[in-house]
């Protein structure tokens, strides 16, 4: 009597595993398929001799010819010393910010890490172009500005040049991201750490080098390390600084290859893949320096640290530091971008009424900027909401114990995390042209948000994971016992959990969409074109005045959404 | 009259090679607090949540009200919604973003109840656990012992039937928790509720259960009301891990018509049942083992059966009683005193044993 009933049972009972496994088989097709075959693209593509989507010839001339041209090995270098050389300054000047703010009684903390905070929101691209603005040999305000100093009658700044990229990088990447990254750190340093070596008889100097720096050494040096890889990758400012000084970076001299008639497919990937390679080493070594380091359970330490140092009258000296370099290196070209975009012909203060709308009228009034706006809202919110639904699933599933593939979802969804914009283009570049994708992908709105959504995967995934592990599994299992089916659960109790981290994420990935200029790059074409893009061609083609207003347009737009984004944020750290 | 309400059959859980849950059996009747007691780590909160079908058995049967829930040979595992049961996590679980009241309506709404339903329900379930009046408060608005309550009102409130409780009061403090402690034991007369309670506090399980099951690395010890497991504990890591133990090694020595053992250095010794003695040979080394309670101090005097010669190695003075560090028979153990009875260091004293309380095993 019994046995029928299981017979009958036993179909739908079992389903309560099927649908993880699918869910999870899923995405690793789907992560294997949209992160792999980029990268398995650019690793065969540099030796495919033929066009892609045209039948391969395999060889080695790709190779050849990428590396008999001089410029390969000097762009490479450049990637590297460009890389070094501004890590230096940024890291000596975000650990004194950092240990300002997290350990001094500097007044105006506070407001410091909030400015860091806005400024690291603040798209480079626009700064890029403020610089220009003031740096410029010909027209640039701080030139002109010293040209009438007696004695100097040529100008002495140059933002075309090896300093002048390292100069505006200070200014854009530079120290912001930083001072974010290690302020924490330094907050959570554990008080008895410092205060010993206090009641030990150490004044503030000897305690600082001899305790607080060599302690945080370890996250120190991950820092510089990340920063050094992700410095690698950049992009904007070496297109628009150095081009004109014939300096390449890799991916500039990537770009370059792409931009030539007829376009160097092979010798574009065969520069992209020997530069994956140098990568995999840096990459294995920040691994190896990040898991052997024992040093780094100290540093989260117990109690957080009450201890400041008293900085005496040096604390206003040290405040009036920071908000110089913050006044420098943000307010200054943020306001020449304002100006520039109101100005009839920049750097012509002595016209007849100089200043005049126009710039704003003429971009607002133009049809191509109405069709690259409407494009790049698309892309945005497209980007945006697929990244929270693919990406939240995805969390969902490596936290939940019940996946067996989850080291390998893990580190497929990391991918894009150390692959530069303009390799990941490339790869994607690939692969829609040699698969049938390109009918409905390349060159358009979807093709260019399908990159962008890949881009975004390991830190929205990351942020969802957090937000699921902090939630815990109790939440969601007193939901299942309570009897809720899991798509109940969901909808009742998760999402609603999930939503501030959700719009949190969104809107930043929204932001990055917008001003992303090295992923699209490859990828669109004159009816997909998107904002950031129709910058990059108002620069080359000189129309500064009407680039500043639209870069000024863009940034505006990140900023609300950055302000909307961090009254989430605090909303949902406020709640715990 | 006593229902079955839920049974493991040889049940295995592992994590990995290890066995979490190795080879479980028990039955719980209707009505009654069945408590897992154990170390942490031990597989209790796992066997709970074997229950609750949050893990997935590798091997064996549940059953619960007669019906297999779980029973992996046959590709069964019911999952937690289709079980009817109630849980209170250690953690409460309350839900953040709902009210009160949204939070305990949960497993109604689920159940598609109409809202008259279940606003009666809500709010008995409420005046039940003591907190009438807060429906409408945050969930996050409530104190620890509030939110165990709000925990426990959502259990129960469409009448499970099993209540599976995860160390419900442990967060609490320890005036909160003992106050806690009488309310379920009331709660679960009152309703005639049956429970499943996980804990590591012997004090909670003795007080609380009407059973108990001793647990440790994934298997029951022994399985028996709190005095069965407290005086006769089956093993010696039940008997370790529901209070003090005092063992003393002493060697068994037979004639014709008596059994005793003879603790070392002269200290005395003890009489055995012929019972008893049947299973040990002459000149066996065994340990006695009893609980401090159940010794008295004597003066120093002639010895009885049952008596042994002791000194008291230290002093300590706890206010309502004394505790003497005593060396005897190799072995030494603290004893408490009443404060009428003083020694001082050095002293030496008799120790009575109750011949009822002495549990004897072999070397």
């Amino acid at each position: 009597m019994k046995s029928p009933a299981i017979t009958l049972s036993s179909p739908v009972i079992r389903f309560r595993l099927r649908p993880i496994r699918i869910a999870e088989l899923s995405f690793l097709v789907f992560l294997i398929a949209a992160m792999g075959t980029p990268l398995l693209f650019l690793l065969t593509g540099s030796f495919n001799l033929a066009a892609p989507g045209k039948p391969a010839v395999y060889g080695f001339d790709n190779w050849f010819r990428a590396f008999t041209d001089p410029g390969t090995l000097s762009a490479l270098w450049m990637s590297f010393l460009l890389s070094v050389v501004r890590l230096i300054p940024a890291m000596i000047l975000s650990v004194m910010f950092a240990w300002l703010i997290a350990r001094t009684d500097m007044p105006g903390g506070k407001w410091i890490e909030s400015a860091c905070w806005i400024a690291y929101f603040v798209p480079d691209f626009p700064l890029v172009l403020a610089w220009i603005l003031l740096l410029d040999p010909n027209f640039g305000f701080l030139n002109t500005l010293a040209k009438s100093l007696p004695f100097i009658d040529r100008a002495i700044f140059n933002p075309y040049s090896f300093w002048g990229i390292v100069w505006v990088h200070t200014s854009t990447g530079g120290i912001w991201f930083k001072v974010m990254l290690l302020v924490p750190v330094f907050r959570r340093l554990g008080a008895s750490l410092e205060e010993a070596a206090r009641v030990a008889g150490a004044n503030t100097t000897t305690m600082l080098w001899r305790i607080t720096l060599p302690v945080l050494a370890p996250m120190i040096l991950a820092v510089s390390v990340l920063s050094f890889i992700r410095g690698l990758q950049s992009f904007n400012t070496e297109l628009l600084l150095g081009t004109p000084a014939d300096i390449y970076v890799y991916s500039t001299k990537i770009y370059d290859f792409l931009h030539r008639e007829p376009r160097a497919y092979g010798e574009a990937t065969a520069l992209g893949s020997v530069f994956l390679f140098v990568l995999a080493i840096l990459l294995f070594f920040y691994w190896r320096c990040l898991s052997g380091n024992k040093k780094f359970t100290v540093v989260t330490g117990q109690g957080y640290s009450t201890l400041r140092v008293k900085l005496g009258k040096w604390r206003y000296v040290a405040f009036t530091g920071c908000l110089f370099y913050v006044g420098v290196m943000m307010l200054l070209p943020v306001t020449f971008l304002i100006i520039g975009s109101f100005m009839r012909r920049y750097g012509f203060f002595n016209i007849t009424s100089p200043f005049t709308l126009n710039h704003w009228h003429n971009m607002l009034a133009d049809p191509i900027f109405l069709v690259a706006l409407k494009n790049s809202l698309i892309i945005a919110s497209v980007t945006a909401i697929g990244g929270i639904l693919l990406y939240s699933a995805l969390a969902y599933l490596l936290v939940s114990k019940r996946t067996v593939t989850a080291p390998l979802l893990e580190s497929l969804c990391w991918i894009p995390h150390v692959l530069p914009g303009i390799l990941l283009s490339l790869g994607v570049l690939w692969l829609f042209l040699a698969t049938p994708l390109r009918f409905f992908l390349y060159g358009t709105v979807w093709g260019i948000a399908f990159a962008l959504i890949l881009a975004d995967s390991p830190v929205t995934t990351q942020a969802f994971k957090a937000g699921l592990l902090q939630l815990g599994s109790d939440l969601e299992e007193s939901a299942r016992v309570s009897g809720a089916s899991w798509a109940y659960t969901y909808r009742r109790i998760l999402l609603p959990l999930l939503a501030p981290i959700a719009a949190a994420v969104g809107l930043m990935n929204f932001g990055s969409a917008l001003t992303s200029i090295s992923t699209p790059v490859l990828l669109y074409s004159h009816q997909s074109r998107p904002l950031a893009i129709l910058l990059l061609e108002y620069s080359f083609t000189g129309e500064l005045e009407r680039a500043a207003a639209l870069g000024l347009l863009i940034t505006l737009i990140i900023g609300a959404m950055m302000l909307i984004a961090r009254k989430l944020g605090l909303q949902l750290s406020g709640s715990d | 009259m006593a229902q079955t309400v839920l049974e493991f059959c040889q049940v295995v859980k592992r994590f990995g090679s290890v066995s979490a849950v190795d080879q479980v059996s028990f039955s719980i009747q209707s009505g009654e607090i069945f408590t897992l007691l154990g170390p942490s780590g031990c597989g209790k909160t796992t066997t709970l949540r074997l229950v609750a079908g949050l893990e997935e058995p590798d091997a064996g049967e549940i059953l619960i009200g007669g019906k297999a829930v779980a029973a992996p040979e046959r590709g069964l595992c019911l999952p937690p919604e289709k079980r009817q049961l109630g849980m209170v996590f250690q953690s409460y679980a309350i839900w953040p973003h709902l009210t009160v009241f949204e939070n305990i309506a949960f497993p109604l709404r689920v159940r598609r109840e109409s809202a008259g339903v279940i606003r009666q329900r809500v709010h008995h379930a409420l005046e039940v656990v003591g907190l009438g009046g807060l429906a409408d408060r945050g969930a996050t608005e409530l104190s620890g012992g509030q939110q165990q309550r709000v925990a426990l009102a959502r259990a129960l409130v469409y009448e499970p039937a099993i209540l599976l409780l995860d160390e419900p009061l442990s967060n609490l403090d320890a005036k909160l928790r003992e106050q806690m402690r009488v309310e379920i034991r009331a709660l679960q007369r009152k309703l005639g509720l049956t429970v499943l309670y996980v804990t590591h506090d012997q004090a909670e399980a003795m007080t609380l259960s009407d059973r108990i099951a001793v647990v440790n690395r994934g298997r029951f010890e022994q399985i028996g009301n709190p005095e069965e497991v407290y005086e006769k504990p089956a093993t010696p890591f039940v008997a370790e891990f529901l209070g003090r133990t005092v063992s003393i090694e002493g060697k068994v020595a037979k004639n014709h018509a008596n059994c005793w053992i003879e603790f070392r250095q002269g200290a005395g010794r003890s009489a055995l049942s012929s019972v008893a003695g049947e299973a040990l040979a002459d000149g066996a080394t065994v340990r006695v083992i009893t609980r401090p309670e159940d010794i008295e101090i004597l003066d120093a005097g002639g010895l009885a059966p049952n008596q042994l010669v002791a000194k008291i190695e230290q002093v300590a003075y706890l206010g309502d009683r004394f505790e003497y560090h005593v060396q005897t028979g190799g072995a030494s153990f603290v004893v408490s005193a009443p404060k009428k009875q003083r020694y001082a260091a050095g002293d030496i004293v008799r120790l009575a044993l109750d011949p009822a309380r002495l549990n004897i095993r072999p070397l």
